[in-house]
């Protein structure tokens, strides 16, 4: 909320400087924003008096004047207005000044004579809305004065939170600066000479749920003259940041800001009346097919629940959101009737959100209000109206509900109150902080049950006489509702800078094993073996869900870690189209990385995320899950020029996924053919297993995803795995194998195989085949070409032999290795290769 | 032969190999000499000592020491020769490997981890030494969860604090803060409670260089018999200083949040400008890391806590804030835009 200074000054006495007020005000809650000079803009515009004002020689519609600004000579300047005549004082810009929207006064010729500048109207100052004429200021006003001196104010910019509706005006931030500063806050003067006949011959209000409307108080001003507001009215209303309408309609936007109190004036020439002049009010929700222009000039359809001001004829406004534009106050406007209510604060905030309609009235309804503010606002715009646009104030007012609510009462325990600040300041030191914003407190009666929590599921509990105290809440104070709100109040009003900080002592919690611990192992390796970690949206469009396709399902889990193969979870009210879907999973958007960084130049790309799949279950219910994914693309490692550059291939992404098996302990990984295709090179693609502790597919990107994201990169290795304890589980402990005294035979064993044999296969058979001694078995080249046949390929391996208790012999070796070939042979159709 | 002729021809045949010896350019060439004179088949001095059988057995000694005597003088100079000759061999191959020290070595690859992960990390490592224990909850919530159990009803106006993406799933919804995890932790748990919940959260607020539509928090939760609104202050002093630097200034202010009263906000002295006052801090030469405050009782209750017995405080914060003070980044989107020129900075 913007407040200026010098309105703020009506209510309360200011005698600290603009940024320590800001900052008083910070440290009570109410945080200030922005401090802005306004005004600061009219620099170089003075106070100037006409001495003459002639025709334009050369233009009829200009006038040539002279105006004295001080000491100097008078300026020669010319005028297009009309509204000028010599002796008055006029806002003067001077050549150099710069007006608002950045407009520059230079001395200019105009028609053949030269202009030293320009006078101003209030709308070319922002200081009014008149744009018609030349700014007339009052006779008096000291000639030369710049007029940032005159009308210049310090503006403040508060953010007040949504629970102090209260304070969104004027007269209750005066009673937080009041409660700062020890000064007295001043409720405006409520000024009505009520001199016309009685209201209710004019006016009648029905109300049709009074939960949607508790009370409803009405004043009717007769015979006004709709013309712009006084220019210090117009000032502030535009300081404040509210643009002026009419003397009527502001005086309720005064009051809004003022008071915090929303009304709305009505033409009741356009309100329908009875047969004896009575014009009829009904507060009620719309009825089927029902609209409204409203004051912005579009025709809204009216939903059910949307609570309106009506009369026999039909809607007039929308309650406590928007008027309508039939019965708005204009220039023909003579008779003007005043609504001030109180509406219910939900249906409000609901009928604000479904036109998309969120005004500064709705914004202060929904927030509640004050029942009493309901009288006081109707008189406040009532007086206000009679002095700024004459007529005369009807006697009385229509009040749906004249009883005004007794202050409510809410219980502490001062001891309970210093429990929960670790302060400690006695009851009677709590009663005089209290009293600074006008809580007056006293010792509970008898033993009663004190409420510590509010809302729909109320908790209170019982207190000792002596032991509690009741806070007496002030009216305009709706958020006070249990003990914890008073405690804050407490220490707000104590200086939250009193709290004396100390670190905790006491007890500690139960140990809990970290569920970042095996994620964290995993991107520290990835890390160190020269990949770059990103953290990538998780909303992502529909077609990159579609187009990347990446399997999901329980088949591409691990157990514990399974995903759900159902529909993407999707945002009902996207920011974009581009965010507008729950990923499944994570390697579109490596795929988006790359793209970014390609579009950079920075082509070599080796990076992994671990993040979250989303996917709806069968159940309908929200299912999410952990992956580890990374892309590699360009050249490996870092360019240099003692290495020759190398593209990455298939082998390095199946060389990070047995890495991440090694940092976890699992088996070693298992590749197996992955021949689906799409988003997969068929011939380039493997499912890889390491036990039940990973599972996932890693290979070359298909060509034709290549294509649809627009990549530069050739081949480009994606993969993305389940991890069992990804989501939340721990290292297991790595269990030793003891170190053999006698040394390993080592035998190297080339297989002839026919080309389809895959290496997986081939060394299943020799590992199943070589027994205990077989501690190591390893592929070290694979050969093609002569003296082998078409179709054949040599597997050369390295097996290691050894036994725990003693070395063995040549001949042992020898016979286990025959035993391995022979086993490839019938198997596979294997010979060895000599 | 007699022993004078024997002696002398002993003592010639040294006196012919020294200078050999000591010409003899490199080790095969001593190796070589080495047979010629000491070899036992056929060495000049094997051949000569077979004439000692000759002798009376009265010289024989004496010719012995005279053999002797050659035979450590041709291997004392056969030792020193084939030192020096393998000294200047090695003194040649160090002068002629000699490689341009001043070229650059042989890079090895390096990743890194990413900035709001590890920020995360210190941020738990800070807390972690004061025994707080880190929770993960859903990042897809419900109405009940985000909001009520939170003590925010539906339709109330401090929900205009928390612009909110739906889903379709009924009642479904993005969180928009950690804070869920509190009610989580809190039906898991039983005091003492000292958790810290990091996480992705989704606000429905348009992208600019301060605000970012996905983003990431970590809420923190402290409940016990006894912790009050002091002991919130004194670890967010050690939060801040561990943080941002022991001597940095920190300011408690009223904040407000339906879940916590009294309601705090945290603000340290201005990272930029050190508190005078700077366009980075809006002139107040103070900065707003977290908002925090006492666990409210209605909140206590849903996480099934006696608020009678028990009071607490929370405390969440932006992770991409902390990691642009820290890092000096000054634009929120480049968190989740993963530019490698950036993140390779980070290493």
């Amino acid at each position: 909320m913007r407040v200026p200074l010098d309105w703020l000054r009506d209510y309360v006495d200011l005698d600290l400087a603009p940024d320590a007020l800001a900052e008083r005000l910070t440290l009570l809650g109410f945080e200030v924003k922005g401090l802005e000079r306004w005004g600061s803009e009219w620099r170089n515009v003075v106070v100037g008096e006409l001495l003459t004002v002639e025709k334009h020689p050369r233009a009829d519609r200009l006038s040539l004047t002279t105006v004295r600004v001080g000491q100097g000579e008078p300026l020669q300047i010319v005028c297009g207005a009309t509204n000028i005549a010599p002796g008055q004082r006029v806002p003067v810009a001077l050549p150099g000044a710069l007006l608002p929207g950045n407009r520059a006064i230079e001395r200019t010729e105009k028609m053949g004579i030269v202009s030293n500048g320009m006078l101003c109207s209030g709308d070319e100052l922002r200081l009014s809305v008149d744009g018609e004429g030349i700014l007339i200021l009052p006779v008096g006003t000291p000639i030369g004065a710049a007029l940032t001196d005159l009308y210049g104010d310090w503006v403040l910019d508060v953010d007040v939170k949504p629970n102090r509706g209260d304070a969104l005006c004027l007269v209750g931030l005066a009673r937080e600066v009041a409660a700062a500063t020890g000064a007295v806050a001043r409720f405006p003067e409520v000024r009505l000479a009520e001199d016309g006949p009685p209201v209710t011959e004019a006016l009648a209000a029905t109300i049709e749920d009074p939960r949607l409307c508790p009370r409803f108080v009405g004043r009717v001003v007769r015979g006004v003259r709709v013309a712009p507001s006084p220019g210090d009215v117009q000032r502030r209303l535009l300081a404040a940041g509210m643009r002026p309408v009419s003397n009527v309609v502001d005086a309720t936007n005064y009051v809004m800001l003022e008071l915090g109190k929303p009304t709305h004036a009505f033409d009741a020439g356009a309100v329908a009346r009875d047969a004896s002049g009575q014009a009829g009010l009904l507060v009620r929700t719309a009825r089927l097919g029902e609209h409204l222009e409203t004051l912005d000039h579009v025709e809204r359809p009216l939903s059910a629940e949307t609570l309106l001001i009506a009369d026999a004829s039909g809607p007039l406004a929308i309650a406590g959101v928007m008027g309508g534009a039939a019965s708005e106050v204009g220039e023909s406007t003579s008779d003007v009737i005043i609504e001030s209510a109180v509406f219910d604060p939900v249906s409000i905030r609901r009928t604000a959100f479904r036109y998309a309609l969120r005004s500064e009235a709705s914004l202060r309804f929904e927030k509640g209000q004050e029942s009493r503010l309901a009288r006081i606002g109707a008189d406040r715009v009532a007086g206000l109206i009679a002095t700024w646009a004459g007529g005369s104030v009807a006697a009385g007012r229509i009040d749906t509900a004249p009883d005004e609510p007794v202050r409510a009462r809410v219980g502490y325990r001062p001891a309970r109150v210093n429990r929960l600040l670790g302060t400690s300041l006695d009851a009677d030191a709590q009663a005089a902080l209290l009293a600074r914003v006008g809580i007056e407190s006293e010792p509970s009666g008898a033993a009663t049950t004190l409420l510590v929590a509010a809302g729909p599921t109320p908790h209170g509990v019982p207190v000792t006489p002596g032991e509690a105290r009741d806070a007496i809440v002030p009216s305009w104070r709706r958020d006070l509702l249990v003990e914890a709100d008073i405690a804050e109040e407490v220490i707000r009003l104590a200086g939250y800078e009193t709290v004396a900080g100390k670190t905790p002592d006491t007890a500690m919690p139960n140990v809990r094993p970290n569920p970042l611990e095996l994620r964290d192992a995993l991107r520290h390796a990835l890390a160190a073996a020269g990949l770059t970690e990103v953290v990538t949206p998780a909303l992502v469009s529909p077609s990159q869900a579609a187009a990347v396709g990446w399997p999901v399902g329980a088949a591409h889990g691990v157990p514990g870690e399974a995903a759900v193969d159902g529909p993407v979870v999707t945002v009902t009210n996207p920011l974009s189209e581009r965010h507008s879907v729950l990923r499944r999973g994570l390697v579109g958007s490596l795929l988006d990385v790359l793209a970014l960084n390609e579009r950079h130049g920075q082509g070599d790309v080796a990076i992994f995320e671990v993040g979250k799949g989303y996917a709806k279950a069968a159940d309908g219910t929200p299912a999410e899950w952990w992956r580890i994914a990374f892309l590699l693309a360009g050249a490996t490692g870092p360019a240099a020029w003692n290495r020759p550059a190398r593209a990455f291939d298939f082998d390095d992404a199946k060389g990070i996924v047995e890495l991440i098996g090694r940092v976890l302990g699992l088996p070693d990984v298992a590749f197996a053919p992955h021949t689906d295709g799409a988003p997969l090179h068929p011939g380039r693609a493997a499912r890889a297993t390491a036990g039940e502790g990973c599972a996932g597919l890693v290979g070359e990107l298909h060509p034709s995803i290549l294509a649809s994201w627009d990549l530069r990169a050739e081949r480009v290795l994606v993969a993305e795995l389940a991890i069992a304890g990804l989501a939340g589980g721990q290292l297991a402990p790595v269990r030793v194998a003891p170190i053999s005294r006698f040394g390993p035979v080592e035998r190297d064993i080339a297989l002839v195989v026919p080309e389809p044999v895959t290496a997986a296969d081939v060394a299943a058979t020799l590992r199943s085949a070589g027994g205990d001694n077989l501690r190591r078995i390893g592929l070290f080249d694979i050969y093609r070409g002569t003296p082998l046949g078409p179709g054949e390929k040599s597997l050369a391996w390295r097996a290691d032999f050894a036994a725990e208790d003693r070395a063995l012999t040549d001949e042992e070796v020898d016979a286990k290795v025959a035993r391995l070939v022979a086993a490839a042979a019938s198997a596979h159709g294997a010979r060895l290769r000599t | 032969m007699d022993l004078a002729t024997l002696t002398r021809q002993l003592r010639a045949l040294g006196e012919e190999a020294l200078p050999k010896i000591a010409a003899a350019p490199d080790v095969a060439t001593l190796d070589e000499l080495d047979v010629a004179y000491l070899g036992r088949k056929g060495g000049a001095l094997s051949s000569l000592m077979r004439g000692i059988g000759q002798l009376p057995v009265d010289d024989r000694p004496r010719v012995g020491v005279v053999v002797n005597e050659v035979r450590q003088a041709v291997e004392a100079a056969l030792d020193d020769a084939r030192r020096q000759t393998a000294d200047a061999a090695l003194a040649a191959r160090l002068v002629a490997e000699t490689v341009d020290v001043t070229t650059p070595g042989r890079p090895i690859a390096r990743g890194s981890l990413h900035p709001i992960l590890e920020t995360i990390g210190r941020i738990a490592e800070v807390f972690g030494q004061f025994g707080f224990v880190t929770y993960e909850g859903p990042e897809v919530e419900s109405d009940a969860t985000n909001f009520q159990m939170l003590n925010i009803p539906p339709d109330h106006p401090a929900r205009d604090l928390w612009d909110t993406m739906y889903v379709d799933i009924d009642g479904g919804l993005l969180r928009t803060h950690t804070s869920p995890g509190q009610i989580r932790v809190m039906q898991a748990e039983t005091p003492p409670i000292r958790a810290l919940l990091p996480g992705r959260c989704f606000r429905y607020e348009a992208v600019d260089a301060a605000h970012a539509s996905e983003f990431f928090q970590v809420e923190g939760l402290m409940v016990d018999e006894g912790t009050t609104l002091g002991d919130l202050r004194g670890l967010l002093d050690e939060f801040a200083h561990a943080m941002f630097g022991a001597g940095r200034a920190t300011r408690f202010r009223p904040g407000y949040y339906p879940f916590t009263e009294p309601s705090v906000a945290f603000d340290v002295g201005c990272l930029v400008c050190g508190g005078i006052g700077c366009p980075a801090c809006g002139r107040t030469g103070w900065m707003t890391i977290l908002g925090a405050g006492m666990v409210h009782p209605v909140v206590l209750r849903h996480g099934g806590i006696d608020p009678e017995r028990f009071q607490g405080f929370a405390f969440g914060m932006g992770v991409e804030r902390i990691a642009m003070l820290r890092h000096g980044i000054g634009d929120i989107r480049v968190f989740l835009d993963n530019d490698l020129r950036l993140l390779e900075q980070l290493r």
